[in-house]
């Protein structure tokens, strides 16, 4: 052995100065790079697990949302209806309200010309009677001297009263 | 110029230069050494040898790699810190394989066997790294293989005590010899068979602590065929840091001394694909050290039993 090198001493200070570096290797390199590697994994499993939970979060946003929206739609429609029947509930009121004003309306105007006419015709016949009783005080005047003052008013009168 | 014509004048420029620096270029006889060389003694029994040396230049190696990987560790990894953490991680999953049990309490051990093999393998490629060395009295030198330079036997490669070597290339003084500063500690025994010795403390230890006494009963019982059986367990047990330590240095050290004689023969050009062969057997070198720790390891914490219970269920399924 000792023609082949063999030397105990030297044996022994290789299997020491390996021992010393496995030692020193564990502590400065494979402890730090294992406990990398494994936060590493530990954080991409995290990851994937928080981005399944924000895909089933969207997922689930995106139903509601849907959801949310449908609704609206169908509130919205609703509405739409509701205001479409109320107008015409109004049209329907306001078109017999402005029939009903506007028969009020005719009626009084009706009943207001009627007044009116009366008391044209009441205005006129007191006109015409002055006109009349003018007239026939000046025909008169001129032809009392043929006949009667007051038989001549009285037939014109009555001519007046069967007019009408 | 087509490129079949270029290839062409490539491999005669090649051959040309490779035959000038037979001819011009004298690298001197072929270093080689079964033993580590003493640069010094620390104490008496106790040399400092050129590959204790370079052992120390892979300590300063491995530890400068793993500070500078880790001092500013980030979540997103960039420079040395990613190509130790894909190293790494390539590691683990391939000793996971083998025994996805221990691999937690192993990994440290077996990454650092081919972390360290593989540098200490590629450390005597590195030029100059097993030819720049200092001048020593031939007493201090080892025997040595080498080209004898004068007598009968001149031109013939000898394994010659260092007193009667005289190597005409180097730049030593008479009666001294060269020795390099740097040896791959993979081409000392010392190293290997501590290795081997480590490797085999841990699966025995783990042997034992995962079957208890009955991780004997492998090696030692008296069931008929089965105590020859575990006669012939023990031996391969006891095997097994030997052959590992060998087939370290037999492998590395052998590489070591192909180039050398290549250089010798060819000093350029021819010893290229050498160099690149000699990377992969040293990668090839670590990673067979630490997978047969690993397959060592799972073969010991497997009881017998267990083994019977799975054949019992083979034999189950083939009925």
């Amino acid at each position: 052995m000792e023609a082949l090198g063999f030397n105990l001493f030297l044996f022994l200070a290789q299997l020491i100065n390996f021992v010393v570096v496995v030692g020193l290797l564990t502590y400065l390199l494979y402890k730090p790079v294992t406990k990398m590697l494994n936060d590493r994994t530990q954080r991409i499993e995290q990851s994937l697990k928080d981005a399944e939970q924000v895909k089933l979060q969207l997922a689930n946003a995106k139903r509601d949302y849907d959801a949310e929206i449908a609704k609206a739609r169908q509130e919205a429609a609703k509405i739409v209806a509701q205001a479409q029947d109320r107008a015409k509930t109004q049209e329907a009121e306001i078109i017999t309200q402005a029939r009903r004003e506007a028969d009020k309306v005719r009626d009084e105007a009706r009943v207001s010309a009627v007044q009116e006419r009366d008391a044209l015709m009441r205005e006129a016949k007191g006109k015409i009677a002055e006109l009349v009783t003018m007239t026939a005080s000046q025909v008169l005047a001129a032809e009392l001297k043929a006949r009667g003052h007051d038989k001549l008013i009285a037939e014109s009168l009555a001519a007046l009263d069967r007019r009408n | 110029m087509s490129g079949r014509m270029q290839a062409l004048v490539v491999v005669v420029v090649m051959l040309a230069v490779a035959a000038a620096s037979k001819m011009f270029l004298h690298s001197g006889d072929p270093h080689v050494e079964v033993a580590a060389e003493a640069l010094f003694y620390i104490a008496p029994g106790f040399p400092f040898t050129n590959s204790l040396l370079t052992m120390l230049v892979v300590d300063v190696v491995l530890i400068g790699l793993a500070f500078f990987a880790t001092r500013n560790i980030q979540q997103v990894p960039r420079g040395l810190q990613n190509i130790m953490e894909m190293v790494l991680e390539a590691l683990y999953n391939l000793f996971r394989n083998i025994s996805p049990k221990f691999i937690d309490r192993a990994f440290p051990l077996v990454a650092t066997i081919f972390l360290y093999v593989l540098i200490s393998n590629w450390s005597g490629l590195v030029p100059g790294a097993t030819s720049i060395g200092g001048c020593v009295p031939k007493e201090q030198a080892s025997a040595k293989i080498a080209m004898v330079q004068e007598g009968a036997n001149a031109g013939s490669i000898q394994y010659m005590a260092a007193a009667e070597y005289d190597n005409p290339y180097t730049s030593c003084a008479p009666g001294y010899a060269l020795i390099p500063f740097g040896r791959p500690p993979s081409t000392d025994l010392n190293f290997t068979f501590a290795l081997g010795i480590i490797s085999f403390l841990f699966f025995q230890f783990w042997g034992f602590k995962t079957l208890g006494i009955g991780y004997l009963s492998k090696f030692f019982n008296l069931q008929g065929i089965m105590s020859f059986v575990g006669i012939i367990e023990f031996i391969s047990e006891i095997m097994k840091p030997i052959a590992l330590a060998l087939r370290l240095f037999g492998n590395v050290f052998a590489g070591e001394v192909l180039i050398a004689i290549i250089i010798f023969l060819v000093p350029l050009v021819v010893p290229m694909p050498i160099y690149g062969f000699e990377i992969f057997i040293g990668f090839i070198q670590a990673i067979v050290f630490a997978l047969l720790t690993m397959a060592f390891l799972s073969i010991a914490t497997t009881s017998h039993d267990h083994d019977d219970e799975h054949h019992g269920e083979a034999k189950g399924h083939a009925h």
